[in-house]
């Protein structure tokens, strides 16, 4: 172990109940690391994105977030839009407010500044306009901007996302993507992104794991990415 | 405006009934939010009836001999039967569908038959006081005393006290508790505490208004408030407006032509929601018309 690790984890099963989707993974994450967490569906990647983040319990193994200057690293995280229900009448900034609460001890109001940072992140992220519109009547692409203005409003050292890009357009992906590439560049924060688009992943990340049938491969882009391991992984032929 | 003068005016025969209707249409809207957002509505119409069981199977204890019969304490005895029954049955059932497995439907739909058909089975079996029992469950609210009043909005006052102060932890918890679990947030607490005052508040309102009653409050006006919110605050403010109106109005309504006031009470809100909802639906085609 160095002093740059964020994340370790040793021979920890990942899965639900008796159903054990990975049963062994050994992974460390760099601190300010851009990894792309690739696989098929039901690979296990939001599993493993979850297992981290402690919603669900690890089968078996050790999990160790590392201090980050000498404080426990700060989870964010951003789940799939689609989790979030539609029945609650919430404006965009009350959302982003939420992120107060790791903050602000429970029966504390939050204060103005807290108020003001949340404003902050929304205008990060290109969504200042969208504060006082009701986030369940946003468009996907702007719920996933509102969703990244709460996850950086939690001031996180590690960001953990659940497909951020899905289902949205090219023109909003771009976005969101520029959003985490400048986070990652300034602040140095530690990113782990599930997705589907290798394209994506290839623009910038700087390291994949990638989940093929219930193995954990992990390298650089260029290692993991590289058309020999692609079609090894994918089973493809390039012609 | 002969009636409304004679209402508040502070001699009043019914004073207490009118202050007992405004507390009930303050608070079960309050509660109903989190029902409606936490889509436990089928919860909210099984727990008044779970309640009034409770409230049976005390006086039916009190009729065996198990409890001693003490003079002016009916009012604590269906208090502790209520609340007995309501809160382990929300916390049972409210983690039955949050676990999922089987219907949910089909387990709350089954509490309330159950609770109802026991209900009428222990009240009719209890040689004593049948009709004050059936008065009380079915929700008149005439005969309410200072100290029940105290009572009540006591209870009352810590509900509303502990919604609004930890309200940022329940709503997180509840919008997303996979993101309260990140932020370090004690969920199964925090959700445990919601119901229980969920739980203390439907107890005090059944014991008060009765389960027909506590269910329209609980249901129709965040209803209302929602076809109308654009913020969470807006919700709940408006639901607890919508039914502080509809009680006062509704006990001014009953008042005047000699009606239940409880049944007034939820025909009444079934008029506000749908006046609202019309009048949603034409805001609306204004809206495209000029957008047109």
């Amino acid at each position: 172990m160095t002093a740059e690790q964020v994340l370790t984890l040793e021979r920890v099963a990942v899965g639900h109940g008796r159903h054990v989707v990975l049963p062994e993974v050994n992974l460390d994450l760099r601190r300010g690391s851009f990894t792309g967490l690739l696989g098929a569906n039901g690979s296990g990647k939001s599993t493993l994105l979850k297992t981290v983040l402690g919603i669900v319990p690890p089968l078996e193994g050790r999990i160790t977030l590392h201090p980050v200057d000498g404080h426990p690293a700060v989870l964010g995280y951003m789940p799939q839009r689609e989790v979030l229900d539609p029945v609650y009448p919430l404006s965009s900034y009350e959302v982003v407010l939420m992120a107060a609460c790791g903050r602000v001890g429970p029966g504390r109001p939050v204060n103005k500044a807290e108020r003001a940072w949340a404003r902050q992140c929304l205008a990060e992220t290109g969504a200042a306009d969208l504060a006082h519109r009701l986030f369940s009547q946003l468009s996907g692409g702007q719920k996933q901007r509102v969703l990244m203005a709460r996850t950086l409003a939690t001031q996180p050292d590690f960001l953990l996302l659940d497909e951020p890009t899905a289902g949205i357009d090219a023109q909003a992906t771009q976005a969101i993507m520029g959003v985490l590439k400048g986070i990652h560049e300034q602040g140095r924060q530690t990113i782990l992104l599930v997705s589907h688009d290798l394209t994506t992943v290839r623009q910038y990340a700087t390291d994949v794991v990638w989940l093929h049938e219930g193995r954990v491969l992990h390298g650089s882009v260029s290692e993991m990415l590289s058309r020999d391991k692609i079609e090894e992984l994918l089973d493809l032929e390039f012609r | 405006m002969e009636t409304l003068r004679e209402i508040l005016d502070p001699g009043f025969l019914l004073r207490n009934s009118v202050y007992i209707s405004l507390l009930v249409g303050l608070v079960c809207p309050l509660v109903g939010v989190y029902l409606i957002l936490r889509r436990l509505i089928f919860l909210g119409v099984a727990l008044p009836q779970i309640s009034s069981c409770g409230i049976a199977f005390a006086f039916a204890l009190q009729a065996w001999g198990v409890l001693p019969h003490l003079h002016e304490q009916e009012h604590r005895l269906a208090f502790f039967g209520s609340t007995l029954f309501t809160i382990p049955a929300i916390l049972l059932l409210s983690l039955l569908v949050r676990r999922g497995g089987g219907s949910a439907e089909a387990r709350l739909g089954t509490a309330y038959v159950l609770a109802g058909a026991w209900a009428i089975l222990l009240l009719v079996t209890n040689p004593l006081g049948e009709h004050g029992l059936l008065d009380m469950l079915k929700g008149e609210i005439i005969a309410v005393s200072n100290a029940d009043l105290r009572r009540t909005a006591l209870t009352f006052g810590v509900v509303i006290g502990l919604l609004y102060l930890f309200r940022k932890e329940f709503l997180l918890v509840s919008f997303d508790r996979e993101m309260a679990i990140t932020l370090k947030k004690a969920v199964h607490f925090w959700d445990a505490l919601l119901f229980l005052l969920v739980g203390l508040a439907i107890s005090m309102a059944v014991l008060s208004v009765g389960p027909l009653v506590t269910f329209g409050f609980l249901l129709i006006p965040p209803l209302i408030a929602h076809l109308l919110a654009r913020n969470m605050t807006l919700f709940a403010v408006g639901a607890a407006g919508v039914g502080v109106v509809a009680a006062f109005t509704g006990f001014c309504i009953a008042y005047r032509w000699d009606l239940p006031v409880g049944p007034t009470d939820v025909a009444l809100l079934g008029l506000f929601y749908g006046l609202a909802f019309v009048a949603k639906r034409i805001v609306e085609a204004l809206s495209r018309r000029r957008g047109a």
